[in-house]
């Protein structure tokens, strides 16, 4: 497969997550674009204006420059979240999707307009780390890593069974103590700390970069990665960002139905798994399957 | 990170030897990656109906007495939506594929995220419709057969004023939220600050608008002369419709991105006696555009000849004469396809085309030199769902062809 797939894949898995995180505390939030479109603002501004960085005439850029983008990209995004989530966070439901509907039409609206972010043309030109796509599959596999390892250890963690509560019933959750804001304020920033980083990582994977990346129109795509996935475990989210991002490019051989097809898998996921393709039971089934008490003719095989 | 580097430089065929023209396989193959899904799918639409036309017309020439056999030419089309990300996806498995050049993708926008690419790879690009300042400077792979707004958009502010030399107040209109409408209007705002008029009115519009009664109703009460509208196609028609139903009766010069036939349903008998500066005139008499005419009449008779289809037809005729100088010369024997490919691009700058946009040649970075501009007026039919692109005066630009302004000989 082409590597430069694989990269917009992991791109989509990442943002996959980003969505999942505040939707583990119960909160539908639509914010993601405008962390990325933060983020991926950030690295395009710093790369091409920011000579320190060591951006080179030949159009490379030093890794660690790179990585300093990747953290700064990440902190901005989680700043923004920060000093945004304290008031949209007292939302709920459907009047928090549209707060941040509303997030994301600001930033877009924001970038279009300043003078240094290149109006509705966006800032083009941005210098590469790696000599190939198949160089971005390392950090974008490693950052997608690392975001998995966050979410498995939230399982056992406090705040993990914490943020589980609330998605439950946050008015149990707050009579049993837990500050449920700080709770659902933590996902959040961890929300747009991923999207952030993401955003740096594609800007330099797509050369270019403009208001048109972070528009309410992904914010839908990124929603549906969640919804054919399944939003109960983070590998959900994963597998239909990867499913989701490949299809349109896999199905090329179809020729103008492609499309179509993609439009009926996205009506179809829904409709034949109302929870996701990745379930708690089906993740209880394959625990059960690598345990080797679970083996075939054990209780795991029962019909 | 060994491996993933391998994995990289395996996916490009660069290596391959290039077969004999006479082999069973001698074909070499183009790429196209255009818009045929998303926003931009009318301008894909044309697009790919011009190089259909183009291929038409090279499958009809013939072999002169005494040359070389000619180099058969495969196309590839790939649908580059209208993203950055479904762009680069079209440029990659073209160039996996082995195409020795591309033509795409329709959007400036992709422009900056696919050609990189290309260039990377050392694959020639020849783009159809990038009129966005940068692109040919993005690498030595990269040209275009699309006229820059900054020399087009000039021209038919200028024709305006000729027109009525008393017009002092101008009121602009553009979509903040569309790349080349926000380039497009710097230039006519440029251009009319230099002829010494400041916009009494600038109205910044949203590209999904389609409703435009408060912006004019803001820009009515400066009382313009001029109206200067740099929007895409349909929400350019509904303005242009909705100004004149408002009581605007002065002149009304807009940008290329209404320069295309599908404009008359939607303003109607209220389109007529706009003006344009097209890089294309559908009039224009010479050889090859009277040939572009013919077939697109004899492919599809409902559809009237845009500037988008003639300069899609002119990258393929471009590349495909230039694949023939260089297989005359013996330039495709006995090299492998990224010498090919590095070869093609050299021949491509270096030569003069006649094409349906007039005389074209390129600058040594991939701009392209064209001769003759022109302005057009729109004239409707009586029944108001139908018209044409008036020829109302060509222009020769200083570096092209051309010679200098002068009335159209018809």
């Amino acid at each position: 497969m082409d590597p430069a797939l694989l990269v917009q894949m992991l791109i989509g898995a990442l943002l996959g997550i980003s969505v999942y995180l505040p939707l583990a505390t119960g909160q539908l939030t639509l914010a993601t674009p405008a962390f990325y479109a933060v983020g991926g603002t950030l690295a395009a501004l710093l790369s091409t204006r920011w000579p320190v960085l060591g951006a080179r005439i030949d159009g490379s850029f030093p890794l660690p420059s790179f990585l300093l983008e990747l953290a700064l990209g990440g902190a901005l995004a989680g700043l923004l979240a920060l000093l945004v989530g304290r008031i949209v966070l007292r939302l709920q439901g459907i009047y928090l999707a549209i707060a941040t509907i509303a997030l994301v039409e600001i930033v877009r609206v924001a970038i279009l307009n300043l003078p240094f972010t290149g109006g509705a043309v966006g800032i083009f030109g941005i210098p590469q780390p790696f000599p190939s796509a198949a160089g971005y599959l390392l950090p974008a596999l490693a950052l997608l890593l690392l975001a998995g390892w966050v979410c498995q250890r939230l399982e056992v963690m406090a705040l993990g069974r914490a943020m589980a509560a609330v998605r439950e019933d946050e008015l149990a959750a707050r009579c049993m103590g837990i500050d449920t804001t700080q709770v659902k304020l933590t996902a959040f920033v961890m929300s747009a700390v991923l999207a952030g980083g993401t955003g740096v990582l594609a800007a330099h994977f797509l050369n270019t970069w403009n208001a048109r990346q972070g528009s309410f129109d992904s914010a839908v795509i990124m929603l549906a990665f969640v919804i054919l996935g399944g939003s109960r475990s983070w590998l959900g989210p994963v597998l239909g960002g990867l499913v989701l991002t490949a299809l349109p490019e896999l199905l090329r051989p179809v020729g103008d139905a492609r499309l179509v097809l993609f439009g009926l898998v996205i009506l179809s996921g829904p409709a034949l798994f109302p929870q996701g393709l990745v379930t708690p039971g089906l993740l209880e089934r394959l625990g059960r399957l690598g345990d080797p008490a679970g083996r075939p003719g054990a209780e795991g095989s029962r019909p | 990170m060994g491996g993933l580097a391998v994995l990289g430089q395996q996916a490009d065929p660069a290596a391959k030897a290039v077969p004999a023209a006479d082999a069973p396989n001698g074909a070499l193959t183009i790429g196209g990656v255009i818009a045929l899904t998303g926003n931009a799918n009318l301008y894909g639409q044309d697009q790919r109906l011009g190089i259909s036309l183009a291929r038409e017309w090279a499958g009809s020439r013939r072999r002169q007495p005494g040359e070389p056999p000619l180099r058969p030419l495969h196309f590839q089309l790939q649908d580059g939506g209208s993203d950055e990300a479904t762009a680069i996806a079209g440029f990659n498995l073209l160039i996996r594929q082995g195409v020795l050049a591309l033509i795409g993708p329709t959007l400036s926008q992709q422009a900056f995220a696919a050609d990189p690419i290309a260039q990377r790879r050392g694959v020639p690009v020849v783009a159809p419709s990038n009129t966005a300042k940068g692109i040919p400077q993005i690498g030595p792979f990269i040209s275009r057969v699309s006229a820059q707004s900054s020399v087009i958009a000039p021209l038919s502010i200028s024709e305006a004023l000729r027109r009525d030399p008393r017009i002092r107040r101008v009121a602009v209109f553009y979509s903040q939220d569309d790349a080349f409408s926000t380039s497009e209007t710097a230039i006519f705002q440029r251009t009319l600050r230099a002829r010494g008029l400041t916009p009494v009115s600038v109205q910044r519009t949203q590209l999904a608008d389609n409703d435009f009664q408060i912006p004019i109703t803001a820009a009515l009460q400066a009382d313009p002369q001029l109206v200067v509208i740099s929007i895409q196609a349909v929400g350019g028609g509904n303005l242009v419709r909705q100004l004149r139903e408002l009581g605007y009766r002065g002149a009304i010069v807009v940008g290329n991105g209404m320069n295309t036939p599908n404009i008359y349903p939607i303003c109607q008998r209220w389109c007529d006696g706009i003006l344009i500066a097209q890089a294309y005139s559908p009039e224009l008499d010479t050889p090859v555009n009277r040939t572009f005419r013919n077939l697109l009449r004899g492919s599809s008779p409902d559809r009237s000849p845009s500037q988008i289809t003639a300069q899609a037809f002119t990258a393929y005729q471009v590349l495909f004469e230039a694949v023939q100088r260089l297989q005359r010369r013996g330039g495709l024997e006995n090299v492998n396809l990224g010498q090919a490919r590095k070869a093609l691009m050299e021949e491509l700058l270096a030569g003069q085309y006649d094409t349906p946009l007039g005389p074209i040649r390129f600058t040594p970075d991939g701009e392209l030199v064209q001769g003759q501009f022109y302005v057009a007026q729109v004239r409707m039919d009586p029944g108001g769902r139908s018209g044409r692109f008036a020829l109302v005066r060509e222009t020769g630009v200083s570096g092209g062809a051309g010679g200098s302004a002068s009335p159209p000989a018809r």
